[in-house]
């Protein structure tokens, strides 16, 4: 009985060794992650409660999750309700103070970002789950790239005053290459202007409009609602009157529907990464987007000898 | 006003100020009076019932249809350190208009503490803080009905939760002190004396397998009074102690990759009580419950439970059954349930019933509970 209380002890004691003296920050999301490891850089450890392969607005709130977020400096959620179902609850369990909403330690990504498909007017649930903050995918502009992390610089230098120089510069260096890679990237927008696509959920709003694509229409009928077969057949047709080339999907969703519209209309299928992890391939903010670029780019040329 | 409403979930636990001022372009479309309203939600619970019932003595069968019960819940945040939960339950066919929980919790202390204050259920299982439209089935497991009643056990009082800090799995340290319930409300206690009081201790670990894996294990244990003996001769009277045992195990498995098709889940609770009675050897008894559920489609479910249990005040016999579903959710906010029912009463009697659940969900966006 001494002994196992004596262990106990130490067992309560030892969790302290653990802090390591870099900063602790827990997002969301991958992309959350990743953008604050390049603005952060040596001083930060950032971990990411949903992978990248997984669907955001679905995550389960597992207490192991509460392990980390008991020793976090600094919470980043996306927000407008994109994790509504499983923050919240991970927050009020975590028994830690400094990352609650209104305190030091909580920042909401989307500040100042540029939030398309607001709805005016009447929102419920007959428009399926809808988000009614507006659509929470924003993070696939890298214009809202580029104020998420100028948001995450500001809160690392303010809760880490004594290296907010380094934080200044790691902005800057981000930014730098940002603004490189997306010349780069504007070379292809006039092939892809107009492109018309179908995407499963509404998750590419922000990168459409970045990139001048066209989305059409969705594989669900309402955000969250399962595609019906009255909906399937009509979008068929739509892909097929419309010559509709491409259907993106998220990794998440099941391959089976989207593939037998493939094969019914001829359009091709691909799985479009919406954030960084989704594909192993996408290490980085930038990586997200040189991969979705060259992954559309490749199926435009593909199709386009095909016909 | 859903506009409204919807945005404060969000929010739930923030205070004023920082909502005002982190989304300002918002809350000007708002007027201030709605921004501090709490989180209004309610669930529906419809229920049919077909099949003969194998009734006891003062018992009557439910009706055909009933609106079992309207689940109205008021939840927001009080200030910076502690947030309030309400859930009225409104139950026509018992004409029953109840407060079934109503308590303050402070989630923001030192030392990784919470406490919570006010009604609500014991932290005794994992099902038991469960409300009934909430849970998989039309019905409590019997044990749960034979040892809690048909609310839960649920009183008034304090509740301390500790996570046991250390880096390697999520252990949770819970200690409870309640009022006494009545026999009438929860069989496996009796208030004996105005000011007894009722001990629940919690002490529940998770752990994760693989990512998709992950079981809880549970031990509780309550420390009740059930009723009074009187001695006759010295005209003294002592109060009978029960206690009850509890052993529960969880085990859940999600691909997160496909987080939204497939799923099961598998919970077994085990009761173990014993009970003085007065002026005879004291009752020990026993009974559980496990339940398996499958999610084969994007919207579909199928489960089972088993039960098997004996009664507080008696052990010489006990009551057997499985109930078996299939369920359809058209959306996260609704769904329907066909649950069949088969039970093994200590006469001998088989009893049969058939049961449609269907319940509906209206407010914001809750959390889901894990
Ligand atoms: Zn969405």
């Amino acid at each position: 009985m001494k002994k196992l209380a004596i262990g106990l002890v130490a067992l309560i004691f030892s969790a302290d060794v653990y802090a390591s003296s870099k900063l602790q920050v827990v997002t969301t999301t991958e992309d959350l992650a990743a953008l604050t490891r390049e603005v952060g850089g040596d001083w930060v450890e950032a971990t990411s409660i949903a992978k990248g392969s997984m669907d955001p607005h679905f995550v389960d709130a597992k207490p192991s999750y509460l392990l980390r977020l008991k020793r976090a400096d600094l919470f980043i959620q996306v927000g407008l309700e994109l994790e509504v179902a499983w923050a919240p609850p991970l927050l009020t369990n975590a028994r830690n103070s400094k990352i609650l909403p209104g305190n030091q330690g909580f920042l909401e990504a989307s500040e100042n970002c540029e939030i398309l498909q607001k709805p005016t007017g009447q929102v419920d649930r007959s428009m399926g789950d809808v988000h009614p903050l507006g659509n929470p995918h924003f993070w696939l502009d890298p214009a809202n790239g580029r104020i998420i992390a100028l948001n995450i610089s500001n809160k690392l230098s303010e809760l880490d005053p004594s290296h907010a120089e380094d934080y200044k510069k790691n902005l800057a260096l981000f930014q730098t290459r940002l603004t490189q890679k997306e010349k780069e990237w504007d070379r292809l927008v006039p092939e892809l202007k107009g492109l018309k696509v179908v995407t499963y959920h509404n998750s590419w709003p922000n990168f459409a409009k970045r990139f001048g694509i066209q989305v059409v229409n969705f594989v669900e009928p309402k955000p969250g609602i399962p595609p019906s077969p009255a909906h399937v057949q009509s979008l068929i047709h739509q892909i097929k009157t419309e010559k509709i080339l491409l259907i993106l999907m998220e990794p998440y969703f099941d391959t089976k529907l989207p593939q037998k519209i493939a094969q019914e209309t001829g359009a091709k299928l691909a799985i479009f990464p919406p954030s960084v992890g989704a594909d192993k391939n996408i290490k980085t903010y930038l990586d997200l987007f040189d991969f979705g670029l060259k992954l559309l780019k490749n199926a435009l040329s593909r199709s386009g000898e095909k016909s | 006003m859903r506009i409204h409403v919807s945005l404060l979930c969000v929010m739930i636990f923030c205070d004023s100020l920082a909502w005002a001022q982190s989304s300002a372009p918002v809350a000007s479309a708002l007027q201030a009076s709605n921004v501090l309203n709490p989180n209004v939600s309610v669930i529906g619970w419809f229920q049919g019932e077909s099949g003969q019932r194998k009734l006891g003595e003062g018992e009557e069968a439910p009706p055909a249809f009933q609106l079992k019960e309207a689940e109205i819940a008021f939840q927001s945040v009080v200030d910076p350190y502690a947030r309030a939960d309400f859930f009225v339950a409104v139950e026509p066919s018992e004409e029953k208009v109840d407060l079934e929980e109503g308590y303050l919790t402070w989630f923001n202390l030192p030392y990784d503490l919470a406490l919570k204050v006010g009604k609500f259920k014991g932290n005794f299982g994992k099902f038991n803080r469960t409300h009934t439209p909430e849970t998989a089935f039309s019905d409590r497991p019997i044990v749960h009905e034979k040892y809690f009643g048909e609310e839960g056990l649920s009183s008034m009082g304090g509740s301390l939760s500790w996570h046991v800090p250390n880096p390697w799995i999520f252990v949770d340290l819970n200690a409870e002190v309640l009022n006494m319930p009545k026999f009438s409300e929860v069989p496996a206690f009796d208030e004996a004396r105005r000011k007894d009081l009722l001990y629940i201790g919690r002490l529940s670990g998770y752990y994760d397998l693989t990512e998709s894996a992950n079981f809880t294990l549970g031990t509780s244990y309550v420390h009740g009074s059930s009723g009074q003996e009187f001695d006759a001769i010295s005209s003294s009277s002592k109060t009978l102690a029960s206690q009850l045992y509890g052993l529960d195990i969880t085990f859940r498995w999600k691909n997160p990759q496909r987080a939204i098709y497939r799923s099961f889940f598998w919970q077994t609770e085990a009761f173990w009580n014993k009970r003085e009675i007065s002026s005879l050897p004291s009752v020990k008894s026993f009974g559980l419950f496990t339940h398996l559920e499958y999610q084969f489609l994007r919207r579909w479910r199928v489960g089972g439970r088993y039960d098997w249990s004996e009664s507080p005040s008696d052990d010489s016999q006990h009551e057997a059954g499985g109930l078996l579903y299939l369920t359809f959710a058209p959306s996260e906010f609704s769904l329907i349930s066909v649950q069949g029912r088969q039970i093994k009463k200590p006469t001998g009697e088989t009893e049969n019933v058939g049961f449609l659940k269907i319940t509906f969900n209206i407010g914001p966006h809750g959390a889901h509970p894990f």
